[in-house]
């Protein structure tokens, strides 16, 4: 079931996400839900196989503030260093980075469908 | 008062540009207690809100990084649009670097990401709206609509921030006064009285762009300046005339202007403004000479003038005015005969000593206290008149000065009634001088007073005949006793051919209305023989008598009343 526990062995720091979405558990779980579901994973995922670092910057960012938000340190973490990277367009192979962030991503999605 | 962000219905509307839909919602849930947050996805759609003009922003809360227009972008068009400048703007950066560089274009604060502090942001939010809101207001009162000028208030605060920040800077008050401000209303209609007024403004601002400028109107048709010392005024106003009658359409509109240079920083601005006003009203109705500079010496004549001012209620209480009588001898026969008297006002002051009516008198004038003045003198004199007569059995009618803010005093009738009652006297033993200048004022009303006194039996006698302007059409349409000529034409008439022909001239205008004229300000036997010769029939002046006190004045009245007996004799 998809509830704050759940998000909680996820690792996401439910306190400070709850307290951005202003103590309110149900907008702070229909927020998670629009997160994983967010259209600059794939941004980010067709910028770094087409090598558009400026895309992918502007991907990683955006992903980095909502994650940032609803306090999803899993996912976040990765997007923070790949977006510090991407923010000096940096060539280096970004692989590794995206199969962690989309893994986590991935992990995440089953937990959120766990109860669909 | 209402508190702030609460007001019924009319939610204060919060714009939240976001490219991240999570992000826009977060912020949109924390605010919406209080707001309405409407939102944008990136720049271009922000813009396009906030041009729609059904609605109004209060508040944008802006993310730097988006795609099609980002946030620099929008910040920099929002500041350099003059509605959308007034919204504060707070933008939401987890960047320090990004943080300078907005708060170059104009970001009011700042919110980091990511939001951990729902109150705080909350606060922040309030706390911009709030001080924009304030400022508006301020800003609304701050100038005058009309002149773009500022209003008096903000004026003065000005002055206090040069005062502060530049108090060595060398500064000139000046007070501009559009004369007749009235009649421009009046000849052209009020929307052109006030594109006057705002034409003055803007010429205004124009002319003196490349001084430090403060300027405000404060009521009507005055304008205040506060300007860095220059030496130009001359050439500035010359230029200010063509314009305002280029702009206008107005051939002449008179103006004129009181400067006070180098202001001295220890004067209140009060007094500043003062100075240049005094210096200002100073040069009223000389049209030849619009601008006046402040002096000492005027500020003295001023300072005196407010002394008399303060003073005139005392002096009439302790009775240190004093009415003098001069007579007026009628020359008609072999012997001149005493006929009436006038009465002139002397003031002795406690400390100041004996006054001179020439100091007081036009004062008075204008400020309206002469009315004071000559109800004191009305008084006085049928009091007197009351006095010799009990006293010596004859009655000498004295002539009192009617000045022309009595005319316009419905009272006055009342007052001169009920004054001949008290002392019981008739309406023609206190006779009335008026001025031909109030015929200039308002020919109307002083033709219909003076034909309701002559109808109660006041006799009325026209003073200072010959020196107006209005003179001879005057005496066509105003119903008179007596004409009494200027005393110029007297002064001068033995050596000077014109004023001798004026005497004449005046002489027979008299015997024309078939009014008896009376030669004021005779000094030697030579005028009185040729006034005499003239057909001139009563003299006052020097030759006869000075003004006395009327101890003294008795004894012309006991010669009269010894001359009288000695005819009846023969």
């Amino acid at each position: 079931m998809f509830d704050l526990e759940a998000l909680r062995r996820f690792g996401a720091n439910v306190e400070d996400g709850l307290n951005t979405c202003v103590n309110n558990e149900e907008f702070y779980l229909k927020m998670v839900r629009k997160a994983v579901a967010d259209a600059s994973f794939d941004r980010l995922e067709k910028a770094v196989e087409g090598k558009d670092l400026d895309e992918a910057f502007e991907a990683a960012h955006a992903l980095k503030g909502a994650l940032g938000n609803l306090a999803i340190t899993p996912i976040l973490e990765p997007v923070v260093e790949m977006t510090e990277h991407l923010r000096g367009r940096e060539d280096m192979d970004y692989g590794p980075y995206l199969k962690t962030i989309l893994d986590k991503k991935k992990e995440l999605e089953e937990i959120v469908n766990a109860d669909v | 008062m209402k508190e702030f962000g609460y007001s019924g219905k009319n939610r204060r509307r919060v714009l939240i540009v976001d490219d991240e839909e999570i992000n826009r919602l977060i912020l949109g849930r924390m605010i919406a207690e209080k707001y309405d947050p409407e939102y944008a996805e990136n720049g271009e759609k922000a813009l396009e809100l906030l041009q729609d003009p059904s609605k109004r922003y209060s508040l944008i809360l802006l993310d730097l990084w988006m795609p099609v227009m980002d946030g620099f972008d929008l910040l920099g068009r929002i500041r350099s649009d003059e509605e959308l400048s007034n919204i504060p703007v707070i933008v939401m950066t987890s960047e320090k670097a990004a943080e300078a560089r907005s708060i170059k274009l104009g970001a009011d604060d700042f919110i980091s990401k990511p939001y951990r502090s729902p109150e705080v942001i909350k606060a922040r939010c309030d706390r911009i709206i709030q001080l924009y809101e304030n400022r508006k207001i301020l800003r609304s009162a701050e100038k005058d609509t009309l002149t773009g000028l500022y209003t008096r208030e903000f004026f003065n605060e000005y002055i206090i921030q040069i005062d502060t920040f530049d108090s060595q800077m060398d500064m000139d008050a000046l007070v501009l006064n559009i004369e007749h401000f009235h009649m421009v209303n009046e000849m052209y209609g009020r929307s052109m009285g006030d594109k006057v007024l705002g034409c003055v403004g803007e010429i205004l601002r124009e002319l003196f762009g490349d001084s430090v400028f403060i300027a405000c109107r404060p009521d009507a048709d005055y304008f205040y300046m506060y300007i860095s010392h220059r030496d130009d005024y001359d050439t500035v106003f010359a230029r200010f005339n063509s314009e305002l009658s280029a702009v206008t359409d107005i051939p002449v509109i008179r103006y004129r202007v009181g400067i006070y240079e180098h202001v001295e920083k220890s004067n209140t601005i009060e007094e500043r403004i003062d100075h240049a006003k005094l210096a200002c009203d100073g040069v009223r109705g000389d049209y030849t000479k619009p601008i006046s500079f402040y002096s000492k010496e005027l500020h003295e004549v001023d300072l005196y003038h407010e002394r008399l001012v303060h003073d005139i209620d005392e002096a009439i209480f302790n009775r240190d005015l004093i009415v003098y009588y001069q007579p007026k001898y009628d020359i008609t026969g072999d012997t001149p005969r005493l006929r009436s008297a006038e009465a002139l006002i002397r003031w002795k002051h406690p400390e100041l000593g004996m006054i001179s009516p020439g100091d007081f008198i036009p004062l008075f004038e204008n400020n309206g206290l002469i009315q004071k003045l000559d109800h004191y003198v009305w008084a006085e004199a049928a009091l007197q008149v009351r006095k010799w007569k009990v006293r010596h059995g004859i009655s000498i009618p004295v002539s009192v000065n009617v000045s022309r803010v009595d005319i316009y005093d419905p009272d006055l009738k009342n007052r001169l009634s009920s004054i001949v009652k008290e002392n019981k006297l008739t309406t023609d033993e206190l006779m009335l001088e008026i001025t031909e200048s109030a015929y200039a004022d308002d020919a109307k009303a002083l033709i219909e007073v003076v034909e309701q006194l002559r109808g109660m039996g006041f006799k009325i006698e026209m003073d200072d005949f010959g020196s107006g302007y209005s003179s001879l059409n005057m005496i066509t349409t105003i119903p008179i006793d007596v004409l009494k000529m200027d005393m110029k034409f007297i002064r001068n008439m033995n050596r000077d051919e014109k004023s001798l022909k004026m005497v004449e001239l005046v002489i027979d205008i008299a015997k024309f209305l078939k009014v008896p004229v009376v030669a004021e300000g005779v000094e030697d036997a030579s005028q009185v023989e040729t006034l005499k010769g003239m057909g001139c029939d009563v003299i006052q002046g020097y030759y006869f008598s000075k003004p006395v006190m009327p101890q003294e004045f008795e004894e012309f009245i006991i010669e009269e009343v010894r001359r009288r007996k000695k005819a009846e004799k023969k």
